[in-house]
């Protein structure tokens, strides 16, 4: 005991006072507060400008109309799309209308968009009616926002128009357009709470990620300190004081723990940054609530992910004699992780199919997978024992089999063991 | 007096190849004991077993007179021959570490390593990483690393491979003060001239087995003072002559020979002067590399012929 955590005190301390540590532990929420607050700021700001466009069209009723559906100020009620990022980037828009379709008129406009600040015009054909088709003559045609804003304005201006002409009344045309909008309610033993639609999928599926990074860089640090071990010859000296069973113990524990105190500074950092200080992020997290069994699941599984996926690479460092063959090894590790990554937003969707039930119970994905199911819908109570006894069991087995991996592995040098060379490791007494 | 290690017909194989066959030794307290044998003769793989890195297939292990337990691992300091420490720690962390894992207060382990790192010199370095310390430095640190928590029984394997003569002396000193302390050392080497000025005894190991093994003093004086150290100069073919010589260890004007049974040793310096002018003629006891050698071919021959 005393062995172990004299080990796990040296791991510890060499990685949390290494610069790595640092530059890691500030860059990550550094590049997540750059990627998520800087750009909404940005786009803000574009916001502020006005856009002027053009309606060309013979049917100066029609342009009129269309006018009107771009330049109106949308309300947030009137949103039609979920999405609030459209909402941040949408422009003011300025429109007129000019009724010659001549080529004349369109080298004109050519010309304006060019140099006198144009930012697009609409060609609307005589027979639109009809054709329902319009061309967009802009800029930037890679702003699809944009291109999307012209395709509604007109289709609402032709339906108004052709409501109008079969002789409905204008504010009877003005209910009969309104949008539709949709609340969508989480309903959990009975109970009704509020839950943002695109958060409360890009909750778990960050979360999941945080999960996934975490168990696969300390698992990859724990290879890593194992084959420095090996490779500097450390692990000899080691041996005459400790067992390999103490020293897989303490580098497991010790880089574990390392990996938890980064989490706890990125949570802490979060909370602040979450309890208002930052205004943006605040708006952000508004719609979302992080029930009770996500605070405990989450951490839970990543313990129960990390001591699994650990001691594989343990046993994985013990087996090679460098970084790089290592790398060749991995894959078997590194598969069924990559598989929860692929699964998750399926399983995010659908968290009670046949799949999800499935991928939720097997060891090697259930850390992951499991945790996504609670935190979209918690599944009953005995699927979620039967996968926490399952995982508990097998991390037992595998950390009692990767040990006589690492116990035997840890002084081989030279070639990389064959698959019946492992099995013979293990056998070995 | 009683006995710090003891293996007896301890075996050990990996795979098919027997690295360890049937090895018996007895260290008694006190003293300075030799490992001796050919590289890859099993000379780590018994120092592994006697520590309990490994466990011997058959045979018993006994440290201080009992059967094997961890505890008295505490007692034991080892240096390996493939030196190790972590390259990116302080040495004076690296050292309280080692210390600590054989149960020596933090305290403690910090006033140790302060004498010890001065009196190799190595004070000003205390603070530096490992990685930044010469290959000569690294070793007085590991040998440092072996000796912290004043061990009883120490086990060395090739201490001297790597140090300057300086550094040598030293560490012959510093053996020697152990060994009047009451400490038993324990050399694995390949390297006879550094054992012979030090050791009690010695066991040699060839292929896994032990081939010589007892009093240094009485196996040298077994061999009896036939053989002959010469320094010379011209040449010397009569080496080659069966019927006079057995074995020779040539060295371009040194040489060290041993008769056939029953040569006269005046005889042979006549022959030997005809083609050379001799500086020195030495009947002596055979050193031991020379019996090393001897052994190692007689031993080859058995098992070619087995």
């Amino acid at each position: 005991m005393h062995n172990t955590w004299l080990i796990i005190q040296r791991e510890y301390l060499e990685r949390v006072r290494s610069k790595a540590f640092l530059i890691f532990t500030i860059l990550v929420p550094a590049l997540m507060f750059g990627l998520i607050i800087l750009p909404s700021k940005l786009m803000m700001m574009k916001s502020a400008g006005t856009h002027h466009v053009v309606v060309v069209s013979a049917d100066k009723d029609l342009a009129q109309r269309v006018v009107s559906e771009i330049t109106a100020e949308k309300k947030k009620e009137d949103r039609t799309s979920a999405r609030s990022e459209d909402q941040l980037i949408a422009p003011k828009y300025t429109a007129t209308v000019e009724t010659d379709l001549s080529d004349s008129t369109r080298a004109q406009l050519n010309q304006r968009i060019d140099s006198d600040g144009l930012d697009g015009y609409l060609w609307l054909t005589p027979d639109v009616g009809s054709t329902r088709k319009v061309t967009y003559y802009t800029k930037n045609s890679s702003d699809f926002f944009e291109t999307e804003t012209m395709r509604a304005a007109v289709r609402v201006a032709l339906t108004r128009s052709a409501l109008a002409n079969s002789g409905v009344k204008d504010d009877e045309v003005r209910d009969l357009l309104k949008p539709v909008s949709i609340d969508t309610l989480r309903v959990e033993k009975g109970k009704v709470s509020k839950s943002g639609g695109m958060l409360a999928f890009l909750l778990p599926m960050m979360l999941m990620m945080m999960i996934y990074m975490t168990v696969i860089i300390y698992g990859v640090a724990v290879m890593r300190s194992v084959i420095e071990e090996k490779t500097s010859r450390v692990m000899e000296v080691l041996l005459s004081s400790v067992t390999a069973k103490e020293l897989m113990a303490g580098k497991i524990l010790g880089v574990g723990a390392v990996g938890l105190t980064q989490m706890l500074i990125w949570v802490g950092t979060g909370a602040i940054l979450g309890s208002g200080v930052v205004a943006a992020a605040r708006e952000m997290m508004k719609d979302v609530h992080l029930p009770l069994a996500i605070m405990v699941a989450f951490p839970v599984f990543f313990v129960l992910g990390y001591l699994l996926y650990s001691s594989m690479y343990a046993a994985l460092g013990a087996m090679v004699n460098s970084d790089e063959e290592a790398q060749q090894m991995q894959w078997p590790v590194v598969m069924p992780l990559i598989a929860c990554a692929v699964f998750a937003s399926a399983v995010i969707r659908q968290p009670a199919s046949p799949l999800a039930f499935w991928l939720s119970l097997f060891p090697l994905t259930s850390p992951i997978i499991m945790f996504v199911r609670i935190c979209v819908q918690v599944p009953p109570a005995w699927q979620i024992a039967l996968s926490v006894g399952l995982l508990v069991g097998t991390i037992y087995g595998m950390v009692w089999l990767c040990s006589r991996i690492y116990r035997v592995g840890i002084l081989m040098y030279g070639k990389r063991p064959t698959l019946p060379e492992i099995l013979k490791w293990i056998k070995y007494a | 007096m009683s006995s710090i290690l003891d293996l007896k017909e301890v075996s050990k194989s990996y795979d098919e190849f027997k690295a360890v066959d049937g090895l018996s030794i007895t260290i008694p307290q006190g003293s300075v004991f030799g490992l001796l044998g050919p590289n890859g003769a099993g000379k780590t793989s018994s120092i592994r077993m006697m520590i309990g890195i490994t466990v011997p297939d058959s045979g018993e292990v006994s440290l201080f007179g009992e059967g094997f337990r961890r505890e008295h691992l505490s007692q034991v300091g080892y240096l390996p021959e493939e030196r190790g420490l972590y390259k990116r720690m302080k040495i004076g962390e690296v050292l309280i570490l080692f210390a600590r894992l054989k149960g020596v207060s933090e305290a403690e382990a910090k006033r140790r390593c302060k004498l010890w790192l001065e009196r190799l010199e190595l004070e000003k370095w205390t603070n530096s990483k490992v990685e930044e310390l010469s290959k000569g430095m690294q070793q007085k640190v590991q040998f440092i690393a072996a000796i912290l928590h004043d061990p009883e029984f120490l086990i060395l394997d090739e201490p001297f491979s790597g140090l300057d003569p300086e550094n040598s002396m030293e560490l012959k000193n510093i053996l020697l003060e152990q060994k009047k302390a009451g400490k038993t050392i324990l050399f694995s080497t390949h390297r006879m001239d550094t054992v012979e000025k030090l050791c009690d005894s010695i066991c040699l190991v060839n292929q896994g087995r032990s081939v010589l093994q007892g009093d240094l003093k009485k196996i040298k004086s077994g061999y009896g003072r036939s053989s002959i150290q010469m320094e010379y100069e011209g040449a010397v073919d009569f080496l080659t002559d069966t019927s006079l010589i057995q074995s020779s260890n040539n060295y371009g004007n040194y040489v060290e020979m041993k008769m056939q049974p029953g040569v006269d040793a005046q005889k042979l310096l006549a022959r030997a002067m005809q083609t050379a002018q001799i500086r020195r003629f030495e009947l002596v006891e055979p050193s031991l590399e020379q019996i090393f050698i001897d052994t190692v071919k007689a031993s080859k021959v058995v098992a070619n012929h087995a």
